[in-house]
């Protein structure tokens, strides 16, 4: 038999003067295979057109669909229906901007993070269309992979004690961003240039190791690993640093 | 619902290297301090004399009336330090419960259990040592007189489980923050966390029993 | 009204527009990007398996050169690609591959020595030799003579816009993320910028620039069963389409990709079978080396799909609850390659089918993937019919793929063409100057407020916009689909002809405050309809088979009639496309012969039948 799913939804249209938050109940049969993105797309097409969330990809890699599911943030298009109890709530991530209903502007904080963290190769070399590339051991490259799979669906933000009682904290998706820059040996950067953009409390020494994001980042990248390194390393920069003065 | 679209650029300063370091540090010295104080006050299990032997060592080499005070500030300090990354304002501390209640995660949630063990071992650490330091020396027979009063022995009860589970997750933090823990260890970890404060819990408890009994 | 100027728009955020935008703020131009969602959630990023360029350095490319290449790619695209560009193309895309490893792609690497490797299912041996370890490797790809597909892992696409985008930051390109362009702001001969709508507050807002591009990427969304994103639904083709001067290139020419997942049809990349992955039918037989001795499951993909589409036909398909399927089978590539090589495709399989690929079988059938049509422009990018409008990646019908497009030759066009057209563009603003025309822009943006106000109001009708949809989708799906014939084409052209009557009778069910998802959709819907019309009309006159475009009533590929491209404009007030031809080229490098895989029935362009049995 299939069951009666019952979805609670947080709703809110800030360009309606009319709206106040709340919470609006669903009811919905279950198919086979039914995803979250099956879900909401059929509650919008049958029972509720005005209702706003994002979906890009719907196959786990645009990073579109973060949403809390049931209190934990997670990507909605790879949540299978089954392995979630009869009733679900489902809520806006925190943290960034909310446009509507389950919708939120991941887009402009990423940018900023982009910024703030300088996410590009730093290099003095210009590029040679004559030449041949440069090498690079496949093992490094592989390496450099595990960390740019990121997909910035931002649940490891939301998930972060620390992001969310600290505005300014840049969360450990900035941190593996540059770790992955640290890896990268065509980056330029010094230890010390890292350092600035990532040794201070809103970067690696904010982190308070709570682990969430390594818990919910839904592409398992090695966070907790990265944010340990990361830790070690800034903090022996600062030590070699403070000698170096003296 | 707060809203961030921008992140605040620092000028360079190593300031909060050096913070991160010195709560690293002084919590890593008060967890040996408090295996070390563990020590001393489980010796009584041995018997009196034993305890007697140990406080009368520490004090011949004034380690009780120099190391007493010098923990005092390492604790105080360390309060200091820890305390920036305790949420005091009602809103941020409204938003960690909430999204810990709402996560059930346990990580984040023992991060709350440390902050909040930690108010309360402030308050009590402090009069603890206020208490034995300015009645020095120990002995054995002291402190079985307090506890057999009764308060103190109430008053270490509530104590003894708030300080070791503290210690445990710092323990655990440190190892995990630092990146002593990888990921493929996390759960050894996180054993070695619980095996340790229940096991000084038992050994604390047996301890203050025995005070509780000494003759 | 909110209004900004700038240099050059770019319509998409995507490989195609971002590399648009580099090449011109580079060359100091002011320039914004406008993209529906964030840009590193455009649809490139989901690409998988890879970018191919004559590099030649792994051991199974040796010997590859851009004329290899080329060759390849005119063969895929069953003659109908302009051979210039290809040519173009082909120079230039090893430069390209290199640029972006430059810029910070981890490529995968050679590592020197023995190594293993699957074709059909059994184990071959390969050394790849020590003087080149640490250069960019390739992995195989249908249709290719030589291993030439670049990848890192199966996140090639996901490297290169994230790269990408990297350098946009760099440089400070302004990029409005969730805002849609809805027109074209145009007098009939120049274009001067969109009128678009805001989607963080359902706000219009005018954009005016000298130089405007449509990079918006593939349409799949007009059928019911594609690979695609849910916004790749042809924001950018119908603007140029309303214009009602700028002509779609080819709209006949949809692919489909052999191996979408059976039911959510996601992709799981060409690089399993070229990695060594094999089909199987219901008896777990292999099948596609009875039908294509010498490539089998590495044919170009519209010779697979169909070959798929014909053995199901035969009954040896897989029984499902949402239909026939076939299986792909990895499980020989071992565990080890699986999660280093493959690591998406294991991870959709464990999401969202509850499959291991590395023990289980993945069920698989063709589903859309791919738009070879688009906003036909010449050489440097520039649309027809509109001066000051560009064109660029999957959204351009620029035309190097013709009827059918080799894998890993899309990624790759997005970055060459993204940065030839770049050039041409720089090159155009030099001196180029333009009058906005208030009054223009004007009778533009209340056009558009009008349609939203009538959608609103509810003043047409109250046709519900996604039974309008659906419906458009399945007639695609069930009649202009993998194999093709005159009356099912007749039959969907009259029914779109109803739908499309249907779809300007929309009325919302919401209020369409703000960003109103429905109002999103209603306001696109007329133009989708269109596209479909575009393509089943493409169809139903191009009276041959070539490339993915099988008519099973004109099996031969006729080059002495058809050897052309389709051009289609559509009329303001009409209910039917305007379809023209142009030759599918001027420059013959390579004469129409046979691909050597796929059918062979050909009737020569001095009218010779070749293949009739
Ligand atoms: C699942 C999948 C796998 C693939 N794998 C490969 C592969 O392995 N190798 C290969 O070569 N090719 C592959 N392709 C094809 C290739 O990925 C695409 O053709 C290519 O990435 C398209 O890039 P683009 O820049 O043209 O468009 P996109 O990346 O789709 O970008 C379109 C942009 O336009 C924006 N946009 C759209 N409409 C509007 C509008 N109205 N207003 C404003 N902005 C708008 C979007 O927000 C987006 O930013 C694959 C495709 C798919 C679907
Ligand atoms: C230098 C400082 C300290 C000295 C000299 C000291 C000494 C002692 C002594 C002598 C006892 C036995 C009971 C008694 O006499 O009342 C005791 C017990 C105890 N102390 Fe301390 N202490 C110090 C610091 C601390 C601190 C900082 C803490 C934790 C915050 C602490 C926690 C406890 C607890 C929990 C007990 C009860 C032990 C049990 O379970 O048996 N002490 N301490
Ligand atoms: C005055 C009372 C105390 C307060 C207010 C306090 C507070 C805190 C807080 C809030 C943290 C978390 C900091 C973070 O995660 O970054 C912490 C960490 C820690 N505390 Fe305490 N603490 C107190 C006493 C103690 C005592 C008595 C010990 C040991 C016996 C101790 C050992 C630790 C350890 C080991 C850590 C982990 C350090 C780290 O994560 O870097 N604390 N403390
Ligand atoms: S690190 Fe993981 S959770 Fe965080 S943004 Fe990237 S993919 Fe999402
Ligand atoms: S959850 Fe937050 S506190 Fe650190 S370990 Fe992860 S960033
Ligand atoms: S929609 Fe792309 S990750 Fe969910």
């Amino acid at each position: 038999m299939a069951r009666k799913l019952i979805f609670n939804i947080f709703r809110y249209n800030p360009q309606d003067p009319h709206s106040v938050p709340h919470t609006d109940t669903f009811d919905l049969e279950e198919t086979e295979s039914m995803t979250l993105f099956i879900a909401l797309t059929q509650l919008r097409e049958e029972k509720d057109s005005s209702l706003q969330f994002d979906f890009c990809c719907r196959a786990g890699i645009c990073g579109a669909c973060a949403m809390m599911i049931n209190g934990r943030p997670g990507l909605a298009c790879h949540t299978l229906i089954k392995n979630l109890p009869d009733e679900i709530t489902l809520m806006p991530l925190p943290i960034f901007k909310l446009i509507g209903d389950l919708s939120v502007d991941t887009g402009t904080w990423f940018r900023a993070m982009h910024e703030k963290v300088e996410s590009w190769v730093h290099t003095s070399k210009s590029f040679d269309p004559q030449a041949e590339e440069e090498r690079m051991d496949n093992a490094l490259a592989e390496e450099i992979y595990e960390l740019e799979r990121c997909i910035e669906c931002g649940c490891c933000v939301a998930g972060c004690g620390t992001a969310n009682m600290r505005q300014d904290f840049v969360g450990a998706v900035a941190m593996n961003r540059i770790a992955r820059f640290i890896m990268d040996p065509r980056d330029q950067r010094t230890e010390k240039e890292y350092f600035e953009v990532i040794g201070t409390d809103e970067g690696i020494f904010g982190c308070m190791g709570l682990l969430g994001c390594e818990d919910v980042c839904p592409k398992h990248l090695p966070l907790q690993d990265q944010l340990g390194i990361l830790r070690r390393k800034m903090g022996w920069s600062a030590v070699k640093q403070l000698f170096r003065r003296s | 619902m707060a809203v961030n679209t921008t992140t605040y650029v620092r000028s360079s300063s190593r300031t909060s290297a050096y913070l991160d370091w010195l709560q690293m540090l002084t919590g890593a010295a008060l967890i040996l301090f408090m295996w070390s104080h563990m020590i001393l006050v489980a010796s009584v299990i041995l018997g009196a004399g034993v305890m007697n032997a140990l406080a009368g060592f520490l004090e011949e080499t004034y380690m009780a009336q120099v190391g007493g005070p010098i923990i005092g500030c390492i604790f105080l300090f360390h309060f200091i330090l820890a305390a920036r990354k305790v949420p005091f304002r009602a809103e941020q501390q409204s938003t960690i419960w909430k999204l810990s209640r709402q996560l059930r995660h346990t990580d984040t949630y023992l991060w709350l259990v440390q902050a909040t063990t930690a108010m309360i071992i402030l308050i009590m650490g402090s009069i603890h040592m206020w208490t034995v330091l300015t009645d020095l020396p120990i002995t054995a027979a002291k402190s079985a007189a307090r506890i057999q009063g009764g308060f103190w022995f109430v008053f270490y009860l509530i104590l003894l489980p708030l300080v070791e589970l503290h210690v445990g997750i710092g323990f655990y933090r440190i190892a995990v923050k630092w990146g002593f823990a990888r990921r493929k260890d996390r759960k050894k970890f996180k054993k070695l966390e619980n095996y340790l404060t229940a096991i000084f819990i038992a050994i604390g408890l047996i301890a203050l029993l025995r005070f509780l009994l000494l003759k | 009204m909110e209004t900004l100027f700038t240099d050059v728009l770019c319509i998409g955020a995507g490989l195609a527009g971002e590399r648009v935008a580099v090449e011109a703020a580079s060359a100091g131009f002011s320039t914004i990007c406008l993209s529906i969602v964030p840009p590193r959630r455009s649809h490139s990023s989901a690409a998988q398996g890879g970018m191919q360029a004559a590099l030649g350095h792994c051991a199974m490319g040796e010997g590859d050169c851009p004329d290899v290449h080329f060759e390849d790619t005119v063969k895929g695209s069953d003659w109908g690609a302009d051979q210039e560009v290809v040519r173009l193309f082909v120079e230039r895309a090893p430069e390209a591959v290199r640029e972006m490893a430059f810029w910070g792609i981890p490529w995968n690497r050679v590592v020197p020595g023995r190594s293993a490797y699957f074709k059909g299912g059994k184990e071959f041996e390969k050394v790849e030799a020590t003087e080149k370890e640490g250069l960019i490797t390739a992995r195989s790809f249908g249709g290719t003579a030589k291993w030439r597909t670049c990848y890192t892992s199966d996140g090639t696409g996901h490297t290169l816009l994230y790269t990408m985008d990297n350098k946009v930051v760099e440089l400070g390109v302004t990029v409005h993320d969730r805002v849609e362009a809805i027109a074209l702001i145009h007098d009939g001969e120049t274009c001067t910028g969109v009128v678009a709508r805001c989607l963080k507050t359902g706000k219009l807002r005018v954009y005016l620039a000298k130089a405007t591009l449509i990079a918006t990427g593939g349409y799949g969304r007009i059928y019911r069963e594609t690979t695609n994103a849910v916004i790749n639904d042809g924001g950018g083709a119908i603007i140029a389409l309303d214009t009602g001067v700028v002509p779609l290139g080819n709209p006949e020419a949809i692919q489909f990709h052999p191996t979408g997942i059976v039911p959510t049809n996601i992709l799981v990349t060409e690089g399993c079978r070229g990695d060594g992955g094999t089909l199987l039918d219901v008896n777990e037989n292999r099948f596609m080396h009875e039908y294509e001795p010498e490539k089998a499951e590495l044919a170009s993909r519209d010779v697979v799909s169909r070959w798929m589409t014909h053995h199901i036909r035969q009954g040896l398909g897989v029984k499902s609850p949402y239909g026939d399927h076939l299986w792909l089978d990895i499980r020989h590539l071992g565990e080890h390659h699986i999660k280093t090589k493959l690591r998406e495709v294991e991870e959709i399989c464990n999401n969202f089918l509850g499959v291991d690929p590395i023990t289980q079988l993945i069920p698989v059938r063709p589903a859309q993937h791919y738009t070879m049509a688009g906003v036909r422009t010449n050489k440097d990018g520039a649309a027809y019919g509109l001066k000051g409008l560009f064109s660029a990646g999957e959204a351009a019908c620029w035309d190097m793929h013709g009827l059918n497009r080799l894998g890993g030759n899309s990624l790759a066009e997005t970055i060459v063409a993204g940065k030839i057209v770049g050039e041409k563009i720089v090159e155009f603003l030099h001196g180029y100057e333009v009058q906005y025309n208030t009054g223009v822009i004007r009778d533009a943006v209340i056009r558009q407020q009008e349609r939203i106000d009538g959608l609103i109001s509810g003043k047409d009708g109250n046709e519900n916009v996604y039974e309008i949809r659906n419906a458009m989708q399945n007639e695609l799906m069930d009649r202009v689909g993998i194999f093709r014939n005159g009356s099912d084409l007749q039959k969907a052209v009259d029914n779109l002809q109803e739908i499309y009557a249907r779809a300007q009778q929309v009325g919302l069910r919401s209020n369409g405050i703000g960003v109103n998802p429905e109002l999103t959709l209603a306001l696109k819907i007329q133009g989708m309809v269109k596209l479909a019309l575009c393509t089943a009309c493409g169809a139903l006159q191009r009276t041959e088979s070539r490339g993915c475009h099988a008519r099973e009533d004109y099996e031969a590929r006729n080059d002495r009639d058809w050897w052309n491209r389709t051009l289609a404009t559509w009329k303001e007030g009409d209910d039917l496309p305007t379809l023209n031809y142009e030759p599918a080229t001027e420059t013959v490098e390579l004469p129409p012969a046979e691909r050597g895989y796929g059918v062979c029935k050909i009737i020569s362009c001095d009218g010779e039948i070749i293949g009739e049995e």
